[in-house]
């Protein structure tokens, strides 16, 4: 159990104040791209079926049948209520947007709660790989992108919480759309079709990342993209600086064109395009670390003095790892991170349904009290 | 007479067409597909490798290789048969129960069999008893285990286990990897070996076939 909230009232603006190095002073605030339903569930003790949080997510806003809009308020109401009770500055809130996807199967992944379901994305079928079907494709068109969870929580949020929405990146939905080993060979055998295909997701991130931020409820767009493995990104850099920095900036411009930051989630080591990532499209802070590839530590020492960064704490030692080791480490890099300022606390990559419950508390206790005996 | 450079050339730069026309030409004026192989094939998906691990190479052009490579080989494969020609190792490999993620796991395969290897792929999401079940049809001296996840590669644990229970684990080298292992988790579960990349693990699963055909 927690042995009390993180903070007593939320305060979206210190969280914005460190997100952009405006301060160093202050609480080291929590920051998670998302908390999957499982962990939401347990923290504020509301039972939801985890299962069909993607049913509301990914369903078609127009047309949402009243059983999946009554889960998806109840989604709303859990999410808000996780960060009230864990006392968090933000509700995370994501557009709904009706982009059909490829297959997605479920897998449980064997730990030691009853619904821990993760989905994973076909990597060798996709729904684009050849020219007829990009003309076949039904696009959304841009009227049936909805911010309703946005527009829900704005009414439902405790004063001093703002949204942070999170969007899913192009370049994970261009897997998504082409499969990873068809996306693999077009970018050899037919470049123009990646190209298109990046096109129309970029469009229809432009405009919901737009339309999100712009409303007065959003604090900030936390954009996730995972581009990278253990060992480097999965296309080169050179495909990526010609294909899809250039749409990021689009997108992160979408976001900063309304005063609200813009946050990078990546996974897997992406440094050969940080330099990218903070001259071209102009992020703002940088989330997703795994000591495997680079500790966050190290991390910050090279790129704070740019972008803020966020999280860290490897999911390894969330998953595995005991309650003492998990406040061990969360001292370790809140010592080298904290008294530079432009540094949040947070997991690795989420609050995921495989790690321990108790060890997501006791990084957010051990924040806490390191925050007391700084005098914030 | 067929130039086997340009075979070698064709599979480094991914050219399907090309690596199986040489090969075909190749074999059309008697030379060896056993020399085909060993001198212009195996060397080039070697050089993939490399390039892949010092990040000349990303996914497309590995997976554009291996296809390159496949399509050289072919028109081997009969002629191979029909030679007795001993792969380099049988390999198992498969993603842990639990664990739907394979595009990794597909590049060490990829790799594999572009060494030389025969390689049983098991897919994702494999029960340790598959495991068991398909080394001892197929009589598998290098088993591979691949996981994303933090918590499913505690599955590779499970299926060291399983092939010790079997009677199966002095016969096999269980070589692991993934984006959440570490050369360390390896030493904790009694696998033989860590592969940091998919070139790494070809490296080491050729490294054990030599020791096996040396001791």
């Amino acid at each position: 159990m927690l042995e009390r909230p993180f903070k007593e009232k939320p305060d979206f603006q210190h969280l914005r104040a460190v997100l952009l190095r405006e301060r160093k002073d202050g609480p080291v605030p929590l920051l998670e791209l998302v908390a999957d339903p499982e962990i939401m569930s347990e923290v504020t003790g509301i039972p939801y079926p985890a299962e069909h949080a993607r049913e509301f997510v990914w369903g078609n806003p127009n047309s949402l049948d009243p059983k999946t809009l009554e889960l998806g308020v109840a989604f709303m109401d859990l999410s808000i209520a996780y960060s009230a009770k864990l006392g968090l500055d933000y509700a995370t809130m994501t557009p709904l947007v009706p982009l059909h996807r490829t297959r997605v199967h479920l897998a449980n992944t064997g730990v030691g709660r009853e619904q821990a379901l993760r989905s994973w994305q076909d990597e060798h079928v996709g729904l684009i790989t050849t020219r007829d079907d990009f003309e076949r494709y039904r696009w959304p068109s841009l009227d049936q992108i909805s911010i309703l969870p946005i527009e829900y929580a704005a009414t439902k949020m405790p004063d001093g919480m703002k949204v942070m929405v999170m969007y899913m990146g192009i370049f994970e939905d261009l897997r998504q759309l082409m499969g990873l080993e068809p996306l693999a060979y077009a970018t050899a055998d037919d470049p123009e079709l990646v190209d298109d295909v990046l096109e129309g997701l970029t469009r229809v991130a432009e405009h919901a990342v737009g339309l999100a931020a712009a409303h007065p409820a959003t604090g900030g767009v936390f954009y996730a993209d995972d581009m990278g493995f253990s060992s480097g990104t999965f296309l080169s850099p050179r495909f990526m600086r010609q294909h899809v920095i250039p749409r990021l900036k689009r997108i992160a411009d979408a976001c900063h064109r309304h005063g609200k930051p813009f946050l990078l989630h990546s996974c897997g080591n992406v440094l050969a395009l940080m330099e990218d990532f903070i001259d071209v499209v102009g992020i703002d802070a940088k989330h997703s670390f795994e000591d495997k590839i680079l500790p966050v530590e190290e991390f910050y020492a090279r790129y704070a003095s740019r972008i803020a960064v966020v999280g860290g704490l490897d999911m390894d030692l969330l998953g595995r790892g005991s309650e003492a080791e998990v406040r061990a480490r969360t001292r370790q890099i809140l010592h080298a991170c904290a008294p530079g300022g432009g540094y949040c606390m947070g997991t690795g990559n989420s609050a995921a349904n495989y790690i321990k419950l108790e060890n997501y508390y006791a990084m957010i206790d051990e924040t806490r009290k390191w925050n007391e005996e700084h005098g914030c | 007479m067929v130039d086997l450079q340009q075979l070698h050339e064709a599979i480094l730069n991914g050219d399907a067409k090309t690596a199986a026309a040489v090969a075909q030409a190749a074999l059309a004026q008697n030379v060896p597909a056993l020399e085909l192989i060993q001198t212009a094939m195996v060397p080039a998906m070697d050089e993939v490798g490399r390039r892949f691990e010092c990040q000349d190479y990303f996914v497309p052009e590995l997976l554009l290789s291996a296809r390159a490579m496949k399509a050289a080989l072919e028109p081997l494969r009969p002629l191979l048969a029909a030679s007795g020609a001993q792969p380099a190792g049988k390999v198992v490999i498969g993603t842990v129960q639990g664990d739907l993620h394979d595009i990794g796991k597909n590049l060490v395969a990829a790799l594999l069999e572009g060494g030389g290897f025969e390689v049983t792929d098991l897919g994702v999401d494999v029960a340790p008893e598959k495991f068991v079940e398909t080394v001892q049809k197929t009589n598998a001296n290098i088993v591979c285990l691949s996981a994303l996840l933090t918590v499913t590669m505690l599955s590779m644990k499970t299926t060291i286990d399983g092939l010790r229970a079997a009677g199966l684990r002095e016969q096999v080298t269980v070589l692991v990897g993934g984006a959440a292992v570490t050369r360390q988790f390896a030493e904790e579960i009694g696998a033989d070996g860590y592969g940091e990349n998919a070139s790494a693990a070809v490296a080491l699963a050729r490294a054990c076939a030599k020791a096996a055909t040396v001791g």
